[in-house]
């Protein structure tokens, strides 16, 4: 079978390695010089691209065609014929749409000093030499080109890359670092990384500006916060652009025949699926997304071409490796009451992680309380709405209820029936009858397990759902998010799976005989797939002792990930890293 | 102000109520508010927020007194809120308007077009009362009406 993929960006490489790994015939078509998307423009990645796409650039399967440029498609018999600018002309049997996404560009307020989070993150490149002289303090605006009239969506990855852009500039540097938000839209670990950041001297101010006033030595910024207006110099400004959807999608659609939502995304009828049979799509075409999201629909949409339909009929062998946590029973009755608060908000950086979750419960239950024609409000430290979430909070915003948003600073009192948000230069009293907060739902996820480094690691991963060596998880567990994703996470870990099919593997051997049981080894084992047994055998010390009892390492061979930390870690060298 | 107004204010302006709602809060139109620079700490964000908890808004609010009508929140929103007009709306339902807008209004409703010599005739207890008299010269050249050059400018 032939697969063409349109966009060399990390989506359509791993799409091409689950094909590649089924002995198809893959063909990458990418418009740039060469293969990388917007991930390779992130100093920080360039490499891990790099490493990602080398396991399979030497295959003779694969071709990866540069600056190419489709002019004419026809359809014949299920067999797509694609006549490229140069006149080249090939076959495929399935289309693998992988254009990803393109950074919004503000012309209007961009200059030496104010730049986009792109451009900064060549100026933190160390590979690009020193840092400007001046550099000693730095302003973050998140925001920029999404959430607004033009594009209503969230671009999701905009506050997770501002994090890391602070990580990296205080790597090198110790500038003033002030950033400027609307929500702060982190996931899983990112919020303890937050409070880090926090701790460590960076400031987090819940207002937005678009007054920038740049001379040769700096930009005056106004804002409004804490009840009055402030003006501050910076000597960078850092708008943390919106990513929209790449404008070679609708030419695409033309000469392909699938079509796109009103955000100008590719409409899924199934999951990673187009309306046009044999084209599948995966990535930044789909809606705004992470690196590790765009892997995940990536290898989903390798699964797709290679399975069709039939993608989901799972075998035996899948399910037994394919974890899924369902959902929390959620309850919420409307009673009598006239009016509704809810208040959104924790300062728990680990009960963080469920803004995303109980930002759309909320909004759902406010709407109900609105349309039984009462008054909610909707007290907010914190919305969390990624990508096609912020729809539903635009339109819940749009049927009258009132949301009401927490300074830093700012308090949220209740007494009797009496709301009360006091802060600086805030005073505000409302009516209300009854009150629903974050703490009373969190108790849903107390007793379960959540892994909160999916979506969020700080470091890059390459296998999105994989969790031990014979365990993929999905669903709720990897992180609780909107049920659109269930499926494709199930189609990205049948993906990974594929790909995991292991010939050889390394595997530590204990030495029996000689192993103290102290334990070191457990305590360095990422994965905890050492546990310290009890075992009988006979130790020699100044000659046999008869039989004896003593704890010795013992791995266990599913957990084990292979890494190789505890053979390094033994202090009397008794592990050995063979393989097996 | 009472409280059932604040629907009106939304109707006065020709634009929904959710016109207004879809405010984000991010108050980036009070950073390039140019009352800011005539009377501190102007937040047009806050008017909207006191309109749809119905909370009253007083006639000597900076915003609704000094508001230029420039549009310079509205260009800068991400949602393009037009905020002028939830002033000029507000306004009209205080009966605070200025003696200029409402000759303007009144010349238009009764030609169809500005008409100066009624905007000035009915701006002139204004002018008296506020002393403006010494700038006579100045705003009666802006009116159209020409003085011989002799005649010393203000």
């Amino acid at each position: 079978m032939k697969v063409l993929i349109i966009g060399g960006g990390i989506g359509g490489i791993s799409a091409a390695k689950v094909a590649l790994k089924e002995n198809h015939i893959v063909t990458i078509l990418e418009s740039s010089a060469e293969p990388g998307g917007i991930m390779a423009r992130i100093a920080n990645c360039r490499i891990g691209f790099k490493t990602f796409f080398d396991e399979i650039r030497d295959n003779p399967r694969l071709t990866v065609i540069r600056e190419g440029k489709i002019t004419s498609v026809e359809k014949k018999d299920k067999l797509f014929a694609v006549t490229l600018e140069n006149g080249q002309s090939l076959t495929a049997d399935k289309v693998v749409i992988a254009t990803g996404l393109s950074p919004y560009d503000p012309v209007e307020y961009k200059g030496k000093r104010v730049m986009t989070s792109l451009e900064y993150d060549q100026v933190i490149d160390q590979r690009q030499g020193e840092l400007p002289g001046d550099f000693n303090k730095v302003g973050f605006f998140l925001c920029v080109g999404s959430r607004s009239k033009e594009f209503p969506l969230c671009s999701s990855v905009c506050c997770s890359y501002t994090i890391r852009e602070i990580k990296w500039t205080l790597q090198r540097a110790k500038p003033e670092i002030k950033v400027f938000y609307n929500d702060l839209r982190f996931f899983g670990q990112e919020f303890y990384m937050e409070k880090v950041y926090r701790d460590a001297g960076v400031t987090f101010i819940r207002a937005n500006s678009r007054y920038f006033e740049e001379d040769d030595t700096g930009v005056t910024v106004r804002y409004f916060a804490g009840g009055e207006l402030k003006e501050e110099r910076f000597n960078y400004v850092v708008l943390a652009v919106g990513l929209r959807p790449n404008p070679q999608l609708e030419p695409l659609s033309k000469l392909f025949g699938f079509s796109l939502n009103e955000f100008g995304f590719v409409k899924e009828t199934e999951p990673l699926t187009t309306d046009v049979e044999g084209v599948y799509v995966c990535g930044g075409a789909l809606e705004p997304m992470n690196i590790k999201d765009s892997i995940l629909t990536g290898f989903g949409a390798g699964v797709r071409v290679l399975k069709g339909a039939n993608s989901l009929q799972q075998n035996s062998a899948v399910n037994e490796r394919l974890y899924k946590e369902p959902e929390p029973e959620f309850s919420f009755t409307e009673n009598g009451s006239k009016s509704c608060l809810f208040y959104l908000g924790t300062d728990d950086a680990g009960a963080a992680m469920y803004y995303e979750y109980m930002s759309s419960k909320f909004i759902s239950m406010a709407r109900d309380v609105a349309r039984a024609g009462k008054t909610a409000y909707v007290v907010t430290k914190n919305m969390v709405t990624p990508s096609y979430g912020e729809i539903a909070y635009e339109e819940a915003r749009r049927e009258g209820i009132i949301f009401i948003h927490l300074e830093e600073e700012d308090r949220l009192s209740v007494n009797g029936s009496l709301a009360h948000i006091t802060g600086p230069g805030r005073d505000l009293q409302f009516d209300i009858d009854r009150v629903i907060s974050f703490d009373d739902y969190v108790k849903l996820f107390h007793d379960r397990e959540f892994l909160s480094v999916y979506r969020s690691e700080p470091q890059l991963r390459w296998n999105p759902t994989k969790w031990g060596r014979k365990k993929y998880h999905v669903g709720f567990i990897r992180h609780p998010r909107d049920p659109r994703w269930e499926t494709r996470e199930v189609l990205g870990a049948i993906g990974e799976m594929l790909l995991d099919d292991e010939e050889e593997r390394l595997f530590p051997q204990v030495n029996d005989e000689r192993c103290s049981g102290c334990g070191s080894c457990k305590e360095a084992c990422p994965a905890s797939a050492i546990d310290l047994l009890i075992q009988e055998r006979q130790i020699s010390i100044f000659g046999p002792i008869p039989m004896s009892s003593a704890p010795i390492a013992h791995i266990k061979e599913d957990t084990c990930i292979g890494c190789g930390l505890c053979a390094s870690t033994c202090p009397s060298d008794v592990i050995t890293l063979e393989q097996k | 102000m009472k409280n059932n107004d604040q629907s009106r204010v939304f109707d006065l302006t020709d634009y929904k109520r959710q016109d207004f709602s879809v405010c984000l809060g991010c108050k980036i139109c009070a950073s390039v508010c140019t009352v800011n620079d005539l009377s501190e700490n102007t937040n047009p964000q806050d008017i909207l927020q006191k309109l749809f908890l119905g909370k009253d808004i007083p006639a000597d609010e900076p915003l609704v007194r000094y508001c230029t009508g420039c549009y310079r929140c509205t260009g800068a929103c991400p949602w393009n809120i037009r905020i002028p007009e939830v002033i000029r709306a507000l306004r009209e339902e205080l009966a605070i308007e200025s003696p200029f807008e409402k000759a303007f209004k009144g010349s238009l409703s009764i030609w169809g077009r500005v008409y100066e010599p009624y905007v000035l005739l009915m701006a002139i207890p204004f002018l008296l009362k506020g002393g403006y008299m010494k700038h006579m010269t100045r705003w009666m050249e802006y009116m159209g009406i020409h003085l011989p050059h002799k005649v010393k400018r203000a």
